[in-house]
């Protein structure tokens, strides 16, 4: 990002606790995410990784602790939260898209309602997404009518249609089909490769090898081990990361 | 995804005439004929001999034939029970098994419905005719329960149209997070569905008048009630309906910057509107009857709806006719909203709405 220095993380969290009821799933996160990096989180069901990315644009509250975006405390209650999410894209495991609308839908509704497009320039840029995920010919067509690897190419775009600086990723091949898993990691490989800052949950080890620049190992909402990702998967320092490894691979 | 290929697939009429035995040929035929002859031959007799006079239709009631053709489908229609009961778990395929069972239960609808017509003519016939089928009498009178009829839609609809909207407020109000905006919501619906429709149309028409000073006319407070009424209940419908919607589109929304409200008219409300059009529909079925309690305001003849125009024409004449004719008059406005209802319900079923996942174009 132009302005930013280079020093300065794009997201910051300190000291991030969250809970369920009585379930302490965020417990004293802290994390430094800069302009570029793709950091890949793993870790046992259960362990905070969702909660985590979602305390980052605040779909979630944590309880207390703080998150930075460029340099700004969003978990102040005087920040516009609306303004900062459209920087800050998201793609669930679920895919979430507007049944009631098609895939061009989809992409341009944030665009016309939030960053108040013109309907044809909405239209303009959302084809050009689309194509950028491989989906020219499917944009009129409705979520129910194309496969769930095009369901969630097509949530990337409506994502990336809002020029975030960060994209943050939940899961987003867990339910897809075996064969369909290839198409959407092969966009994220693509968009980590133009210098998008992402921050990936995911259980595909060989995609967080390949694209990975960090690796997060979380446990029992905790931050157990850090590293780069080769280091991470063949030399775990922590029991615990060494167990799950042991488990997985 | 694999497509059923359905030309194959003989319908059931061809499988029930090749798969059924000769004896369950029989059942079924007997038990279809019973049926028919005690549904169409009364009225069959009637029409031909004429409804009108009443003296007429006496006459045809308590004629031997009639009692004749009832006294055939009932004896009828106990046989084809006892041959169906007495034989279908011998049946040797499935269509002839359908058949028997098929021809008992006909059989008994006939049985019952003749015996209860045997009964029913072996009373006071010509005291019934005069009261409740002098259809002469009513002859003058059709155009009056067509106003009235359209009075009722007029009533039902504005009252309607109000409550869908005053609904859709009061289910945002109520689903909030916040208990100082959930609470006077809350208060106000059950308050709405904890009264009598017939206490709220009095207690607004003369709170209206008395307590607000408003010059209103009883047609137009009603039409209030009504409004005010069937906001609690689409309330109700619309909140039950919008939590229907799954949280991951309230959040992809709110993930692209919009605001709640934003969210809640671009995401969320559209879906679960057609989620509750079936119910919203059923409401309004509901509602067209209950414009009846207008009559406790009084009205001027003109304003005269469905029950109104029933209930003043027997007070005139103490002719029951017309409150028959009224009730035929709801049937005809509410049987085809009836079926819209079940044909959309199935249109939503089996369409696309609401549908994630994946499925093969």
């Amino acid at each position: 990002m132009a302005g930013l220095p280079p020093a300065e993380p794009v997201i910051r969290l300190e000291a991030v606790h969250k809970w369920f009821g009585r379930n302490h799933v965020l417990r004293g996160i802290d994390l430094s995410v800069f302009q570029g990096q793709v950091v890949c989180v793993i870790g046992p069901s259960g362990s905070g990784k969702s909660t985590l990315l979602r305390c980052i644009n605040l779909l979630e509250e944590p309880a207390s602790g703080h998150v930075w975006f460029e340099g700004r405390d969003i978990t102040d209650v005087r920040t516009d939260l609306n303004k900062v999410r459209t920087k800050i894209g998201i793609v669930f495991q679920q895919f979430n898209l507007f049944p009631h609308k098609s895939a061009l839908d989809n992409v341009t509704l944030g665009l016309e309602k939030v960053l108040r497009m013109r309907k044809d320039d909405a239209r303009e840029l959302a084809r050009r997404e689309l194509a950028h995920v491989g989906l020219t010919e499917k944009e009129d067509a409705y979520p129910a009518r194309i496969s769930g690897g095009q369901q969630q190419r097509v949530a990337i775009a409506r994502a990336l249609a809002m020029s975030p600086t960060v994209m943050l990723f939940d899961e987003v091949t867990s339910a897809l089909d075996p064969e369909l898993v290839k198409e959407v990691l092969d966009v994220m490989k693509r968009l980590a490769s133009e210098g998008m800052t992402m921050i990936v949950v995911t259980h595909e080890m060989g995609f967080a090898r390949e694209v990975g620049d960090r690796m997060i190992f979380m446990d029992e909402g905790l931050i157990v081990e850090e590293g780069r990702p080769v280091d991470l998967l063949s030399n775990p320092v922590h029991p615990r990361t060494r167990s799950f490894m042991s488990k997985i691979l | 995804m694999t497509v059923l290929d359905t030309a194959d697939r003989p319908g059931r009429l061809q499988r029930w005439r090749e798969e059924g035995t000769r004896l369950s040929k029989v059942i079924v035929s007997l038990g279809g004929a019973a049926l028919g002859l005690t549904l169409f031959g009364p009225v069959g007799l009637v029409l031909a001999r004429g409804a009108t006079p009443t003296e007429s239709l006496v006459a045809t009631l308590r004629s031997g034939e009639l009692k004749a053709i009832l006294a055939v489908g009932l004896v009828a229609g106990a046989l084809a029970v006892l041959g169906g009961w007495g034989t279908y778990r011998r049946m040797p395929t499935k269509a002839s098994r359908e058949q028997a069972v098929a021809g008992a239960v006909l059989g008994l609808q006939a049985a019952i419905l003749s015996f209860v017509l045997l009964r029913f003519t072996g009373g006071s016939i010509e005291k019934f005719a005069t009261n409740f089928l002098d259809f002469r009498a009513l002859r003058p009178h059709v155009g009056e329960f067509v106003h009235g009829a359209r009075n009722t839609l007029i009533l039902a609809l504005a009252g309607e149209s109000i409550g869908v909207g005053l609904g859709l407020a009061l289910a945002m109000l109520a689903s909030s997070k916040r208990a100082v905006v959930r609470a006077p919501a809350r208060v106000y619906i059950n308050f709405f569905r904890g009264t009598p429709l017939i206490w709220q149309i009095s207690f607004i028409y003369f709170g209206l008048i008395v307590g607000f000073k408003v010059n209103i006319s009883a047609y137009e407070a009603a039409i209030v009630a009504f409004g005010l009424n069937t906001g609690a209940y689409a309330a109700e419908v619309f909140r039950a309906g919008i939590q229907s919607i799954d949280r991951g589109q309230l959040e992809a929304a709110r993930s692209l910057g919009m605001s709640y409200m934003q969210a809640m008219r671009y995401a969320v409300i559209p879906q679960a509107i057609r989620r509750v059009i079936p119910p919203l529909m059923n409401e309004f079925v509901i509602l067209i009857k209950d414009t009846s309690l207008i009559i406790v305001l009084g009205l001027v003849q003109r304003e005269y709806e469905l029950y109104t125009v029933g209930r003043s024409l027997f007070a005139d004449t103490f002719n029951a006719t017309f409150f028959v004719a009224t009730a035929l008059g709801y049937l005809v406005v509410c049987l085809p909203l009836i079926r819209l209802v079940t044909a959309v319900e199935r249109r939503l079923r089996s369409g696309l709405v609401g549908v994630v996942g994946h499925l093969e174009a």
